[in-house]
C-alpha cells in the first residue's frame, strides 16, 4: 500500500535524525516541569477550580497543556512536504507511481504516529499519581482521547502549512501562527456575549480538553476534530495536485 | 513552453538538446508528470500521460536534475523504499539487479548523504532502473561527474540500446555525439532541430551554435 510506504520512510527518517531526540526529549523536560508545577500547586492548595486533579489539569485544563504544544506540533509537521521540497525529494516522490492522496495520507499517518509517541511516556504520570491516590481511569481514558482528536486536526493543519509553505521554517512559523490564532479564538469564550461567544467556546481547544480531561467526552468537539482534519488533509492534497500546474 | 512536438521510438537513444534555460527540464518534468501541460498531449508507451498519469509513471525510470535522494538513508534502503513506492514485486532481486547495472554494488551499505557526487549520481541511476521500465528520462546524467566516470556511464547507456528507450537532457555536445541516436534541439520552448548527429557536413557543435546563439527573431529589441 502507497500511502503505508510513504509514512514507513517519514518514520524512519525521523527517528534517525537527532531532531527526533532533541524534540522527544525536551518535550518530556518541558511537560515534567508541567506536571511538578500543577501537583505542587494541588499539593499546596485546596482548589474548588474548573480542573478536579492535577491530572485533569495537565491533560489540558490548565493553558500549560497548550504552550508546548503550539511550539511542538510545528516543529514535528514542517518536514513534512515542504523538507521534500527543499531537499528536491518531492521529484522523484512525485513522479513515482502513486496518487497524491497516497502520498497525502502517508505523511499524515506519519505525524499521528509521531503525536502518539509524543504522548506515551505521559503515561507515567497517571500511574505515578495512582501510587498517591485514587485516579479515574475513565477520565484518564477520556482524556487520551481528547489528546488523540485534537493531535488529529493540529497534525493535519500542520501537514497542510507543510504543502504550502516553500521552505521548512515559513511552514512552521505558518502552522505556529493558525494554532495560536485557534488557541486565541477560543479564549474569546471568556470574553464574548452571545452567538460570538458560542462561536468560541465551539473553536476553543482549552473547553475542548477540560471537557475530556473530566472525562466527558463531547460529541461537538469530536466532529469539530474531525471536520478540520478532513479539511485540512483534503486541501493539502489538493494544494499537491495545483503544484503539478506549475 | 510552447511548440516541442517530438516522438522517441522504442529502443531509440535520443539526446535532448538546448542552452541553460530553454526548457529542457520543463519539458522533462512534463513527461514524467511532475508537472502537468497546459495544454497540448503526452503520451508515454501508447499511454496518455495527462489522463493517466500514474499508469504512465509506471512505465517510466527518471532520473530528476541534481538526482535528489534521502541522504539519511542507506544506499540499500533508499532503493528498497523506491522499489516498495514503484510496486516491484521482487524488490531484493530488482535491488542487486540495478545497484550491479549502476555499479554501485560496493556502496549498499552506505549512507547516501557521504557518497560523493559520482555515486550519488549512480544511485540515481539505480533508482531509475529499478522497475526495470522500457523508457528512461534522464535529466542532465553527467553533471558533475568526472572523465572516467562519464566514460563509464556512457557505456551504460549505450548498453541499453534497443533495449530501452532513453531521452537524456544535456548541453555537453561530445555526449549526444557519444552515445545518441538522435538529437532533439531546442530553443526558449520552441523545438529548433531534430537532427541525427554526424549525418550533416557540419559538426554538431556548429549547428548548435547556429541555432542557439542568436537570439530569436522578432526579439531583437
Amino acid at each position: 500500500m502507497p500511502a503505508w510506504i510513504v509514512m514507513r520512510r517519514e518514520l524512519g527518517s525521523f527517528f534517525v535524525s537527532p531532531l527526533a531526540y532533541v524534540v522527544l526529549t525536551s518535550w518530556l523536560v518541558w511537560n515534567g516541569v508541567v506536571f511538578w508545577v500543577l501537583t505542587e500547586f494541588y499539593a499546596r492548595n485546596a482548589v474548588s477550580s474548573g480542573a478536579a486533579s492535577p491530572l485533569s489539569a495537565f491533560f489540558g485544563g490548565s493553558s500549560l497543556f497548550f504552550i508546548p504544544l503550539l511550539v511542538f506540533v510545528p516543529i514535528l509537521t514542517m518536514r513534512l512536504i515542504a523538507g521534500e521540497r527543499q531537499s528536491g525529494t518531492i521529484e522523484p516522490l512525485m513522479t513515482a507511481p502513486v496518487s497524491d492522496a497516497a502520498i497525502i495520507v502517508g505523511k499524515y499517518g506519519a505525524a499521528i504516529a509521531m503525536w502518539c509517541v509524543l504522548w506515551l511516556p505521559t503515561v507515567i504520570y497517571a500511574w505515578i499519581m495512582s501510587q498517591h491516590g485514587s485516579v479515574d481511569w475513565g477520565a484518564v481514558a477520556a482524556s487520551y482521547l481528547g489528546i488523540f482528536v485534537l493531535g488529529a486536526y493540529f497534525m493535519a493543519i500542520g501537514l497542510l502549512m507543510s504543502a504550502l509553505a516553500p521552505t521548512q521554517i515559513i511552514a512552521a512559523v505558518l502552522a505556529f501562527v493558525a494554532l495560536g490564532v485557534l488557541f486565541t479564538v477560543g479564549i474569546g469564550e471568556f470574553v464574548f456575549d452571545g452567538a460570538v461567544r458560542e462561536l468560541c467556546a465551539y473553536v476553543s481547544m482549552w473547553g475542548h480538553m477540560q471537557s475530556f480531561s473530566k472525562g466527558v467526552v463531547d460529541t461537538r468537539y469530536l466532529v469539530f476534530d474531525l471536520s478540520i482534519t478532513i479539511l485540512a488533509v483534503g486541501l493539502s492534497i489538493g494544494v499537491l495536485k495545483a503544484r503539478r500546474q506549475g | 513552453m510552447n511548440d516541442v512536438s517530438f516522438r522517441v521510438e522504442p529502443g531509440e537513444i535520443v539526446g535532448f538538446l538546448g542552452p541553460n534555460g530553454a526548457g529542457k527540464t520543463t519539458t522533462l518534468r512534463m513527461l514524467t508528470g511532475f508537472l502537468a501541460p497546459t495544454s497540448g498531449e503526452v503520451h508515454i508507451d501508447g499511454i496518455d500521460a495527462v489522463k493517466s498519469s500514474i499508469a504512465a509513471r509506471a512505465r517510466l525510470g527518471y532520473m530528476p536534475e541534481g538526482v535528489p535522494l534521502y541522504r539519511e538513508m542507506r544506499v540499500f534502503e533508499y532503493l528498497r523504499h523506491r522499489a516498495a513506492l514503484k510496486g516491484v514485486d521482487a524488490i531484493t532481486d530488482a535491488v542487486d539487479r540495478s545497484l550491479e547495472l549502476a555499479g554501485v554494488t560496493d556502496a549498499r551499505r552506505r549512507i547516501i548523504g557521504q557518497l560523493s557526487k559520482g555515486y550519488r549520481q549512480r544511485v540515481g541511476l539505480a533508482e531509475a532502473l529499478l522497475a526495470d521500465p522500457p523508457i528512461l528520462i534522464l535529466d542532465e546524467p553527467t553533471s558533475g561527474l568526472d572523465p572516467n566516470q562519464v566514460r563509464q556511464f556512457r557505456e551504460l547507456v549505450r548498453g541499453f540500446a534497443r533495449k530501452k528507450t532513453v531521452l537524456l537532457s544535456t548541453h555537453i555536445l561530445s555526449e549526444v555525439e557519444a552515445v545518441c541516436d538522435r538529437v532533439i534541439i531546442i530553443r526558449e520552448g520552441e523545438k529548433v532541430a531534430d537532427l541525427v548527429p554526424g549525418d550533416s557536413e557540419t559538426s554538431l557543435e556548429d549547428v548548435f551554435a547556429e541555432l542557439t546563439a542568436s537570439p530569436p527573431a522578432g526579439d531583437a529589441s
